[in-house]
């Protein structure tokens, strides 16, 4: 089954097309008091889209999600990939991690192998596979190297890389680039659509910076400010890429989501 | 695009020029004059018989240790009497360790287990080992068993404990990442838990192996023909402090010793943390 969904995942012909429909969810804290995190959100994602949830801090977006990863399951409502209800974490998502999660004990290549180590991969082969990621990731010469001994930036190309070296059809990234300065960000941003255009995947991509959603995406999702979180607008992002910050269509759309958020994202 | 590590190595391949200044801070010269300094007070204080008559001086200490090495006292020489000890050590503080450890790590990761340990650890943990001594010996007599009963004792508790802690510190996302990779429990205990609770371990096996010596030194002083406990308590009642403090020296070495042998452990098995460490 896995090799099928590699050759499938190589061909680039996969049918990753998400959905989620209606979801909302309640989590219950210490036995009674609830918190509505999420409200009615329903969402479709084309095949190999780059899709953006904008929303500023503590809108519910980490858990919808965990939810889409199976980390999670919906109070109400479902969310289907590629035909199918997703009820549990699977190998068709990779989920990209706010704060690195990166396994202490592991070098590098360790970490990035870890997805195809656990489905039982051989080591020659699983060892190329990794090697293909970090290399893309632009780590090369740092496989033997454990966590602490890397930058940030560093940090999350080993998180990214090890994401991708499970194969997913959908990857899921929540704030990826959060914890970076603005120069390292930017050059992360930059070579997530290298990788994006290198690989493609169908991506949701979590953030709370604007600038970052209009880089990247094909299409934003901008949430409401406060909880329960709901979607507010959606965008469809129809500039050329590569794009650039200071282009004037760039900063009229940014202007305009800006305007519609009583928030400064 | 340089890693942390990088930067650390290229900044120690240079080589500084040679001041005042750097001598008067370097880390190596400041060692030697501390040392330099307490040694000077130690054999100025003894020389002066300023405490009294009780205290040897530095050369005295080290005098008598060779004598020690070359003369029996109970039938062991210094070696004997410190392996006696070393050997007690590392018999109750493995046989503690082996039980005390997987005990800590199923107490964390199952509820039953540690619903039903958790109720008669808690009933022994405020008892000081020290406590057990004289029931000890009323059970297993004056030989090795009751020494190795108390290091047990003393060793279990600690060893427990940091592994229990261990696994319930580990940050729960990291068991999200396995589950998405497509791990099952089993992986999230064994890629995830174990290897993120081994420094806890490690901790607490460093901590069991001083309480282990505390242990072994106060079973030796209540009864024993041999170990470094006996050593001491004989030269207190020979009145000779260059005996007792000679017995003192040779059992921080080997408690030191006993020490790096398990930080060596460490080291082999916790390859990622070598390079932390720049101690
Ligand atoms: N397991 C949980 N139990 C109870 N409440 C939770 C749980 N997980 C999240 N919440 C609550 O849900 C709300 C939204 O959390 P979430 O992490 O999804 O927001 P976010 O938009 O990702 O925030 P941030 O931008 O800070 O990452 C928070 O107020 C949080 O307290
Ligand atoms: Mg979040």
């Amino acid at each position: 089954m896995e090799d099928g969904n590699k050759t499938m995942a190589e061909n680039g012909n996969t049918h990753a097309k998400i959905s989620c429909k209606n979801v909302s969810k309640t989590f219950i804290q210490k036995g009674t008091q609830q918190v509505h995190v999420l409200d009615g959100i329903s969402l479709d994602v084309a095949e190999n889209e780059f899709v953006v949830i904008l929303g500023p801090g503590q809108c519910g977006k980490s858990t919808l999600l965990r939810i889409m990863a199976g980390l999670e399951t919906a109070s109400t409502g479902s969310v289907i990939i590629n035909d199918k209800e997703v009820d549990g974490p699977g190998q068709d998502r990779g989920l990209v991690f706010q704060s690195y999660m990166l396994f202490a004990w592991k070098t590098v290549m360790g970490n990035v192998e870890m997805g195809p180590k656990l489905r039982g991969v051989g080591k020659e082969e699983r060892r190329k596979v990794a090697q293909h990621y970090i290399d893309m990731v632009g780590l090369q010469g740092f496989e033997n190297k454990y966590p602490h001994q890397l930058s940030g930036g560093m940090k999350q190309r080993a998180g990214i890389a090890r994401a991708y070296a499970n194969q997913p059809q959908v990857m899921l990234l929540d704030e990826p680039f959060g914890q970076l300065d603005a120069q390292t960000r930017i050059y992360m941003e930059q070579e997530t659509v290298r990788i994006w255009e290198q690989e493609k995947r169908t991506v949701i991509f979590v953030t709370n910076n604007i600038d970052e959603a209009l880089f990247l995406g094909d299409r934003i999702i901008c949430m409401e400010g406060k909880l329960p979180g709901r979607i507010r607008e959606v965008y469809d992002v129809n500039l050329p890429r590569p794009r650039k910050f200071t282009d004037l269509d760039f900063l009229k759309l940014r202007h305009e989501i800006t305007e519609a958020s009583e928030l400064t994202l | 695009m340089t890693s942390i590590a990088n930067e650390t190595q290229s900044a120690k391949k240079e080589r500084a020029p040679i001041t005042v200044k750097a001598v008067l801070t370097n880390k190596w010269f400041l060692y030697a004059v501390s040392l330099t300094f307490f040694f000077g007070l130690w054999d100025y204080v003894a020389y002066k018989k300023i405490l009294g008559s009780s205290l040897a001086r530095p050369l005295e200490v080290v005098n008598y240790m060779g004598y020690m090495i070359n003369h029996r006292l109970a039938g062991n020489s210094l070696w004997g009497h410190a392996w006696a000890s070393t050997r007690r050590i590392l018999i109750g503080f493995s046989i503690a360790s082996l039980i005390a450890v997987p005990l800590g790590l199923m107490m964390a990761l199952n509820k039953y287990v540690n619903a039903i340990v958790k109720p008669i650890f808690d009933l022994m943990k405020p008892m000081p080992p020290i406590a057990w001594i004289s029931i000890s010996i009323l059970w297993f007599g004056i030989g090795e068993p009751s020494k190795v009963f108390i290091i047990i004792i003393g060793t279990f508790v600690p060893c427990l404990l940091n592994a229990y802690n261990g696994v319930r510190l580990v940050e729960p996302e990291l068991y999200d990442v396995v589950r998405v990779l497509g791990g099952n429990r089993r992986d999230e205990i064994f890629q995830v838990c174990f290897p993120a609770a081994f420094p806890a371990i490690f901790a607490g096996l460093q901590i069991s192996l001083s309480v282990a010596w505390t242990c072994v030194l106060a079973a030796e002083l209540v009864s024993a023909r041999s170990g470094l406990g006996y050593v001491i308590i004989k030269g207190m009642n020979l009145g000779r402090p260059a005996m007792v403090l000679g017995g003192m020296v040779a059992i921080a070495l080997a408690a030191l010793m006993t020490s790096q042998l398990v930080g060596l452990l460490e080291k082999v098995l916790c390859p990622w943390k070598r390079e932390i460490e720049g101690l």
